[in-house]
């Protein structure tokens, strides 16, 4: 898919397939992750090319918004409504009759861990009922596809734990999947087992988490206190397939490899504090990916 | 906090169509707005006071208007009464205004959006709530009166039925016109006090200038920009009274439904383009 908004092409040629369970979507600001969900959500149209969600072209809005369940990052509810009046109604808007979308908002709101405080109006919740209430207003309809975007956004961290507990559970249960839109990198990585990175519109990486974390079985990576940049060079001039990141130096595996690393610290003076099968964080594997993709665009 | 799924697995739960979504949010916007006591302190003074002028002026019509003639022309007078348009303006005003302006202030624009619905279904809502409450005003006196009429045996049914139908069609156009408006001024804005002050700058800003400048350089043409000279140009023709401004009432109409249909596109126009999703 493209979508151009005057010069700016937000989506530019972007081909992905999100598999079924809990999916990651991350980027930078302006990666196009917003851009990206719109399309999703049927709410803007490609300039170029389409997607299916869930077996139905994104063209045809409705049939598509049925069956997605949407958590906005901004606050969005109706202040004068109660908790149990504004999910009842998202219920009945997206077409559940009277009796079954009042029956539904309950269970929800149950799920969710707002009680009594239901028949309160949303004006007088707090930041974490509203974040709750949100979730639920997604949930009422009992849809195939989440989609949350930020959803921990400011909670505490006793808040944010139990909306991750929440969103795992629905990421984990049959029929359910969930697309979690994130810049809190831990979150992605504690929910999700596939990701998928854009930055400047495109696709930077997409797969299995645990894979692209764990990198290849021929490389190493090395943790150096020093220079890495010096430290790369110095083994790519010792003939190495070398590169430095800011989550270490990246060395190519191969004979005498791990000799010719400790003779380079040893030259330089730096110390070797990790060794070892390239084991990353979400954190240090995203910022990789941003980093080698602008030394591409530059 | 309770974290276990009440219904673990998903069942397939059959939606209603679109129409039951649509009718759901004017069932709701109805409710929310009958739970407002200064909607409802200004719908029922404007019901109350525009019903009691429309019936006092008839029941007193040879008192107040002697040598009135007692046919059909003699109900323009109703339909031409002031506190129509003062009420009417009121309510879009009160009502109307906060329609698609508080959902953009509140964000919630983008919880109806995510729904299955589409931009036309959810104008196509807010003007089914604003639209019913106008033609309280605008259509409810005008058709009572002349019932009332006829069961006092002031009039003969005839000329009360006729009456009857010319004022449900000039009522629903001041109607249409009123609600494609406001509709139009509140997608523009977060804050319904600027398009409930744009309400009123459209229908006094325009006519009282109009009627001024009309009288000063004895130009009738320039009443054509009063949205309520042009209702009150094709309600005289709708009811066959002779004199009034010259105003030509297929001009009149043609203005009256031309700013109806601009309203309504540029309003959706402008809901297609309210970014729904930021980030």
């Amino acid at each position: 898919m493209t979508k151009v908004f005057g010069e700016v092409r937000a989506v530019d040629d972007l081909t992905v397939s999100i598999p079924e369970g809990a999916v990651g979507l991350v980027g930078p600001n302006g990666a196009g992750k917003t851009t990206f969900l719109r399309l999703l959500l049927s709410l803007l149209q490609p300039t170029a090319g389409t997607a299916k969600v869930l077996g139905h072209s994104i063209e045809d809005g409705v049939p598509v918004r049925e069956r997605i369940g949407y958590m906005p990052e901004h606050d969005c509810l109706i202040p004068e409504m109660t908790g149990v009046g504004l999910v009842t109604y998202m219920g009945r808007v997206s077409g559940l009759d009277a009796k079954t979308a009042i029956s539904r908002a309950h269970d929800v709101l149950q799920f969710v861990g707002v009680e009594e405080e239901r028949y309160r109006k949303v004006a007088e919740y707090s930041t974490g009922m509203k974040q709750k209430i949100k979730l639920a207003q997604s949930m009422v309809h009992d849809p195939q596809l989440y989609i949350f975007d930020e959803p921990t956004t400011g909670l505490d961290p006793r808040g944010r734990t139990e909306m991750l507990d929440l969103v795992r559970v629905i990421a984990s249960s049959p029929g359910r999947n969930v697309i979690l839109s994130s810049h809190l990198l831990p979150d992605v990585e504690t929910i999700c087992k596939y990701i998928v990175i854009l930055d400047g519109g495109h696709q930077i990486a997409a797969g299995q988490l645990q894979q692209l974390l764990t990198g290849a079985a021929d490389r190493l990576r090395i943790d150096v206190r020093g220079d890495r940049e010096a430290f790369a060079q110095r083994l790519k001039e010792a003939g190495l397939e070398a590169e430095a990141s800011p989550s270490g130096v990246h060395v190519n595996r191969g004979p005498g490899v791990e000799a010719e690393i400790f003779r380079t610290a040893k030259a330089l003076g730096a110390e070797v504090r990790y060794m070892g099968r390239e084991i990353r964080s979400l954190e240090e594997f995203f910022l990789e990916l941003v980093a080698r993709n602008e030394r591409k665009g530059a | 906090m309770s974290i276990s799924l009440p219904t673990y697995t998903r069942r397939e739960m059959p939606l209603l169509g679109r129409q039951q979504r649509v009718r759901a949010i004017i069932t709701t916007g109805l409710r929310r707005e009958f739970k407002r006591i200064g909607a409802l302190v200004v719908i029922g003074m404007g019901v109350a006071i525009t019903l009691i002028t429309s019936i006092v002026l008839v029941l007193f019509a040879p008192i107040f208007l002697p040598g009135e003639q007692l046919d059909l022309s003699f109900f323009y007078i109703p339909a031409g009464n002031t506190t129509i348009l003062f009420f009417v303006t009121l309510i879009a005003s009160v009502v109307g205004s906060g329609l698609i302006a508080d959902d953009l202030n509140s964000m919630a624009l983008t919880l109806y959006l995510s729904r299955p619905i589409t931009q036309a279904d959810y104008l196509i809502a807010k003007a089914a709530i604003l639209a019913p409450l106008i033609t309280m005003i605008a259509v409810l006196p005008l058709v009572l009166t002349p019932l009332v009429a006829a069961l006092l045996g002031l009039f003969s049914w005839a000329i009360a039925v006729e009456a009857m139908g010319v004022s449900v069609l000039i009522g629903f156009l001041f109607t249409a016109f009123y609600t494609a408006v406001t509709l139009f001024l509140s997608s523009l804005t977060r804050r319904r006090s600027y398009a409930a002050a744009g309400v009123f700058a459209v229908t006094f800003g325009l006519t009282i200038p109009a009627e001024i400048l009309a009288n000063q350089l004895t130009n009738s043409t320039i009443l054509y920009v009063s949205p309520w000279e042009d209702y009150l140009a094709v309600a005289r023709a709708a009811f066959g009274v002779q004199g009034g401004p010259a105003l030509d009432w297929p001009w009149a109409l043609a203005i009256l439904l031309a700013a109806i249909v601009l309203a309504s596109f540029v309003t959706y126009i402008r809901m297609k383009a309210v970014e729904v999703v930021s980030g």
